[in-house]
């Protein structure tokens, strides 16, 4: 069974890789670092290396192996460990018993970034202020809070080990439509941001441009260029400003430049 | 929200930035998505990397703040790569180019780098990493995970250093030629910078629609029927909307913000949008 210091450190190890998953190392959350770390924390290194080897296979594809592979990895690989280990369930069990809590944590995720795009406007303030302090805090915050709402999913799993209507509830709340919603609303926050560089950058006269770079990238996704599209739309947007350069350059030493001052930027 | 200064007060270039503030900036960019979200990425993250350096070079409140300000605005790029466009951006701010053509330069960098740090580390690194170390622990052996962790994070350290140092100094050798012609390479940057955007908003649009309608037998996706019109069109209205509310309007980030926040909430309510979840009411 798991006692109340080991889930302690069960708690503290999905904090840290909650937080690794988007920052510092950006690997020590991987299934094959978390495998034998919860499986030393539960007293069992070889069933941790195990699973956690396994499921590293799965997420690179190396290894076709049958069932879902749980949305988040962070929670999958630290919550199969602990049902190969606690419940004593194989590799392919102990995932799919993730799921649920991998899911959970996977909401944590999107309301940690729904919740963010609110507090930009803090950051705005603290930039107006010439306040580095609150900048660095702002975003150490943001890390603490995602950290949380993953501790809070690994919590549930280890809980659902006595209780299994913990699973039933939350696998009822899968496709509700308020989880959809906020991952639409999510999904279009991005529009803002780029409305804003618009606003500040894109002259009258660039009404073209903008559209020009949208063709070229709808071009290359139909292509099925998707991955590289945006080095691709570089090389061409590199030649157009290079070409709008030398032009102007020449203009200007040729003595025409007098209309320069009006260039609208 | 966003910057309305254009140059900044002090114009003296700053002293170039010392190894131990550039090795510190380093090390913060590993915390480039710490505080990530849909509005604006990685934008407060961008700015808490680069802080230290930005408090070395703008000495006089102002001009930090407004430095901090254009530097908040939308930010994201592949965060192993991350340091190549800070030591681009870190040049020109020290010597104090203007503020359309560090954004400009900023937006045009962030774009490209996307794709090629998935190309190295997430679709070569990690898998030449993962793969030799994962059968290996399969077996039981206690070093796998630390080879994994040794190998990736080398490659990592690696790159991370190289491209600030190498980056800063290609700034840095750059700024003579830009300076000399400033206004013409600032209107070719935005250019640049606008092109990337638009192929953004077709490139990380994300907006789909669940409607089906009934087509004599068959379902009809009107996803697919909008397709057939303009590929990403729902994101591009979208973004166009945004800008018109933003520009015409005068309406701030977070009245969009909550706007489309309704807006995604009572689409889904009547399953309008597209996604894996069950429409409160299902109309069609």
């Amino acid at each position: 069974m798991i006692g109340p210091l080991q889930l302690v450190l069960i708690l503290i190890v999905t904090f840290i890789a909650a937080i690794d998953q988007f920052n510092f190392l950006e690997s020590l959350y991987q299934p094959i670092v978390m495998g034998p770390v919860v499986g030393a924390i539960l007293g069992d290194v070889k069933t941790g290396l195990a699973v956690g080897g396994a499921y590293q296979l799965m997420t690179i594809g190396s290894m076709p192996v049958g069932g879902a592979q749980p949305p988040n990895a962070v929670v999958g690989g630290i919550m199969a460990t602990v049902f190969a280990v606690a419940s004593g369930l194989d590799v392919n069990a102990a995932l799919g018993a993730a799921i649920p809590f991998a899911l959970l944590g996977q909401y944590g995720v999107t309301l940690t970034f729904t919740l963010m795009s609110g507090l930009m406007a803090k950051a705005d303030e603290h930039a107006a202020n010439a306040n580095p302090k609150g900048i660095d805090n702002l975003n150490y915050f943001a890390m603490g809070l995602l950290g949380l709402f993953f501790a809070l999913a690994t919590l549930a799993g280890v809980i659902s080990i006595t209780n299994p209507a913990v699973a039933d509830f939350i696998n009822g709340l899968e496709g509700n439509w308020i989880m959809g919603g906020l991952g639409a609303a999510g999904g279009m926050m991005r529009y803002v941001g780029f409305a804003v560089l618009m606003r500040i950058m894109l002259a009258d006269d660039m009404w073209g441009i903008y559209f020009a770079g949208f063709a070229l990238a709808a071009i290359l996704g139909a292509c099925g260029l998707g991955g590289p599209a945006l080095i691709l739309v570089a090389f061409v947007g590199i030649a157009i400003a290079l070409y709008d350069y030398n032009i102007n350059v020449a203009i200007k030493n040729a003595g025409g430049g007098a209309g320069g001052e009006s260039d609208g930027i | 929200m966003e910057s309305n200064v254009y140059t900044y007060k002090d114009l003296t270039p700053a002293q170039p930035l010392d190894r131990a503030t550039l090795n510190k900036m380093v090390i913060r960019s590993l915390f480039l998505q710490a505080s990530f979200n849909y509005e604006r990425m990685q934008a407060a993250g961008w700015l808490y990397g680069i802080l230290p350096g930005l408090e070395k070079i703008h000495t006089n409140k102002e001009d930090l703040a407004a430095s901090m300000t254009h530097n908040l605005e939308f930010f994201n790029t592949h965060p192993f790569l991350v340091t190549f466009v800070m030591g681009l951006v870190l040049s020109l701010e020290q010597q104090k180019a203007d503020i359309a053509t560090i954004r400009a330069v900023r937006v045009a960098a962030m774009g490209p780098l996307g794709g090629i740090g998935d190309a190295i580390f997430w679709f070569t690194v990690l898998p030449i990493a993962a793969g030799i170390t994962s059968n290996m622990a399969i077996e039981g052996n206690v070093f796998a995970p630390v080879l994994f962790l040794l190998i990736f994070n080398g490659v990592q350290f690696a790159v991370r250093y190289w491209l600030m140092y190498m980056s800063y100094d290609l700034g840095t050798s750059a700024i003579e030629v830009l300076t000399r012609n400033a206004k013409e390479f600032t209107h070719a940057a935005s250019m640049l910078g606008v092109f990337v955007v638009g192929a953004l908003t077709c490139n990380y649009g994300a907006t789909t629609i669940k409607i089906e309608v009934q087509d004599g037998e068959a379902l009809r996706s009107v996803q697919a029927i909008l397709d057939g019109i303009l590929p990403q069109l729902v994101p591009l209205l979208l973004t166009l909307m945004v800008y018109y509310l933003i520009k015409k309007k005068g309406w701030s980030t977070v009245k969009c913000i909550g706007l489309l926040l309704i807006l995604g909430l009572v689409g889904a309510f009547f399953g309008i949008w597209g996604g894996a979840y069950t429409p409160f009411i299902k109309w069609y």
